[in-house]
């Protein structure tokens, strides 16, 4: 197996902790991600994907556990030299293109920000010609740079938001639902644009979406969380073909394709989380059916998985 | 069969500081009862706008019909006097928005809202419309419908507050639905249910559906046709069959090739290039000709007309003249086009249907 970029390990995020309204965004959840692999998250809105990729990046400050990148522990204090090299190595997209680039800056500033924090170029003239760069890469031309953002359209918005992370030549982005405000037709040109910067630069993503036939296209391997839990993770052809725990069979009975024929005979299952039928003192835990393929389940469980 | 509506050349323009936007460039189409007619399309192709200007619910201020008329119940719906329209509005015909979180009035219980419909147009008295209304949360599937009544929307989470739209909806037993993206906010689980529970209604009642959305999966789902809009005009419609099996329009092709399958392996998806057309400034002749790899200089320069290929089924593109050469779609949609006896790809094995 590849060498782990990311471990991500017993990771806990609770919002309004000691009050009774606390909630359990992210209970609890553990996985690797290894260098030059897409990981998609999928899940249900309010399941703490989006929690989990923000808590990652230190965005939120974890409850709990531990997120270690390349052996160096995230969430550990650091003195701000240590955090400026960090925050260079990961960056992230956001999901709403419209809300993520400021509206009063204009695109060359936008992208040259991150440029500007961490000095990595010397002079006005090394800084535009980085930016034209960036903005080459992602299909965009360099004519664009003295524009506002209100002047592109939402995939041209999602490119830009890409040439921003790009900037600080980070080797890990967290790309979160980078296409649900896209239209159909433009959803796979980000999408391909993404998978191209993936093979040139051996980049590592975390793609969280809902999307899930999306996110079968573009991830390597997928995780599926459910209440704050990741319930399932393994290669993204398993996922998608052999399910096991009950909610990820019932997550892709949910999603309707472009066929009709395939339309009328589609059963939806459903999930009751009460149909585990776990005894008080059974060890609910994540196990290894095949290799690569967690489930979270009981130990009689995974004996019928194993079958 | 029966037309319910019948919208004919309509054409309309929003004027706008920057200009003249013509949203509406010449469409026609209509709804037969009982059926669910799916308008697909992307942002700004104007299927929004065509289901508005059916419902009337577009600003007066900046909206110009230039042509055409909507014929519902005998009546042009574009003549009738504000009055009479509100009449109809939510009565024969009525509406869900996309998101159900703006729609509702947050100052109102839930069980107003619902009884509004009933008190207006069907005249009830207060008791009568509060049974009605329990009914119809019971139908759209609300537990403990007596005690939701008193509730504010707040209370309740996306899913459940698009089954109280759709109870307000349906209260009054419309002969026409008119549905704006009504799953595009809520998740594949929330989405399966409440399609599920459209189709069920739909059954029930019997009544006529246009459904509007770009999510393709959804029209295989709940479509008995499907016209796909786009820059203003409908590029193509059919039987949902003919469309997704034997697509005719290259940005119906575009649009069937670039959704990933959940079976394939394809290396790379296909994305249509380019970016939908400036409505400010639309281009002469075939509006998707520049971003099209199958354009002929005709397309240029004249807009192609409806070519029939069945009785249900037409597609603006010159690619059916009979003149034009003969071209292959893409790997994809040929692979789509093997399973619809007729079209000439026609493999003959009825085991290509999964």
């Amino acid at each position: 197996m590849a060498e782990k970029l990311l471990e991500i390990k017993n990771l806990k995020q609770y919002f309004n902790v000691g009050t009774k309204n606390e909630v359990r965004a992210v209970d609890d959840i553990t996985f690797d991600i290894y260098k030059g692999e897409t990981l998609g998250i999928v899940g249900e809105s309010g399941c703490g994907k989006s929690t989990t990729g923000r808590t990652i990046i230190r965005l939120y400050d974890a409850t709990g556990g531990e997120v270690i990148y390349d052996g160096v522990d995230v969430h550990a204090k650091k003195s701000k030299k240590e955090l400026k090299a960090f925050n260079r190595k990961m960056q992230m997209i956001f999901q709403d293109p419209y809300a993520s680039l400021n509206p009063r800056m204009k695109v060359l500033d936008i992208i040259a920000e991150g440029l500007d924090i961490h000095g990595l170029v010397k002079n006005t003239k090394e800084r535009t010609a980085r930016v034209h760069e960036l903005l080459e890469t992602v299909g965009l031309n360099r004519e664009h740079a003295n524009r506002y953002p209100h002047e592109f359209s939402g995939g041209q918005r999602q490119r830009l938001g890409i040439a921003r992370a790009l900037a600080v030549e980070p080797e890990f982005i967290i790309a979160d639902e980078p296409i649900s405000a896209l239209d159909v037709s433009i959803q796979a040109q980000v999408v391909n644009l993404l998978k191209e910067l993936q093979e040139e630069r051996g980049l590592t993503y975390l793609f969280i979406a809902h999307d899930l036939s999306m996110v079968k296209y573009i991830s390597d391997r997928i995780g599926v969380m459910h209440f704050g839990k990741l319930v399932e993770i393994g290669p993204a052809a398993t996922i998608y073909t052999a399910p096991l725990h009950p909610y990820t069979q019932s997550l892709l009975s949910a999603i309707p394709l472009p066929d009709p024929a395939y339309e009328r005979s589609r059963v939806r299952i459903s999930y009751d989380p009460t149909s585990h039928k776990y005894l008080q003192d059974e060890e609910v835990i994540m196990r290894e059916v095949t290799p690569g393929h967690f489930v979270l389940c009981s130990q009689r469980e995974f004996e019928t998985f194993a079958k | 069969m029966e037309k319910i509506v019948e919208v004919k050349n309509l054409e309309l323009s929003f004027h706008t500081f920057a200009g003249e936007v013509k949203a509406i460039q010449g469409v026609n189409f209509e709804v037969y009862k009982g059926e669910t007619l799916a308008i697909v399309g992307e942002s700004g192709s104007g299927k929004s706008v065509t289901t508005k200007s059916i419902m009337r619910l577009l600003p007066k201020s900046s909206t110009e019909y230039k042509n055409g008329e909507i014929l519902f119940g005998g009546k042009d719906l574009l003549k009738i006097s504000e009055k009479e329209m509100q009449k109809v509005r939510g009565k024969d015909i009525s509406m869900i928005f996309q998101d159900p979180m703006t729609s509702l009035n947050p100052t109102m219980t839930v069980g107003n809202q619902i009884m509004e419909p009933l008190l207006k147009h069907q005249k009830l008295s207060k008791s009568e419309a509060r049974k009605k209304s329990i009914e119809l949360l019971t139908l759209v599937g609300m537990p403990k419908p007596e005690m939701r009544m008193k509730q504010y929307p707040h209370q309740f989470s996306g899913g459940q507050r698009q089954r109280i739209v759709i109870a307000v909806a349906l209260a009054c037993n419309p002969k026409l639905l008119i549905a704006d993206e009504p799953t595009t906010a809520l998740d594949v689980t929330i989405q399966a249910q409440i399609l599920e529970l459209m189709k069920d209604l739909q059954k029930k009642i019997d009544t006529s559906i246009i459904f509007i959305t770009h999510d393709l999966g959804v029209v295989a789902n709940v479509a008995d046709r499907v016209a796909v809009m786009y820059g203003g005009r409908i590029v193509e419609v059919g039987t949902v069959d003919e469309v997704f099996y034997n697509p005719q329009h290259p940005y119906t092709w575009g649009l069937l090739s670039s959704m990933p399958s959940l079976d394939a392996t394809e290396e790379k998806l296909y994305a249509i290039p380019g970016t939908p057309p400036d409505l400010l400034d639309p281009p002469k002749g075939d509006a998707f000709a520049l971003r099209s790899e199958y354009a002929m200089k005709i397309d240029m320069e004249q807009v192609p007309p409806l070519f029939k290929v069945s009785e249900t089924h037409y597609a603006a593109t010159w690619l059916l003249h009979p003149d034009a050469p003969q071209v292959d779609p893409p790997a994809a949609v040929i692979e789509r086009m093997k399973r619809f006896p007729g079209s000439r790809y026609y493999t003959g094995n009825a085991g290509g249907v999964r």
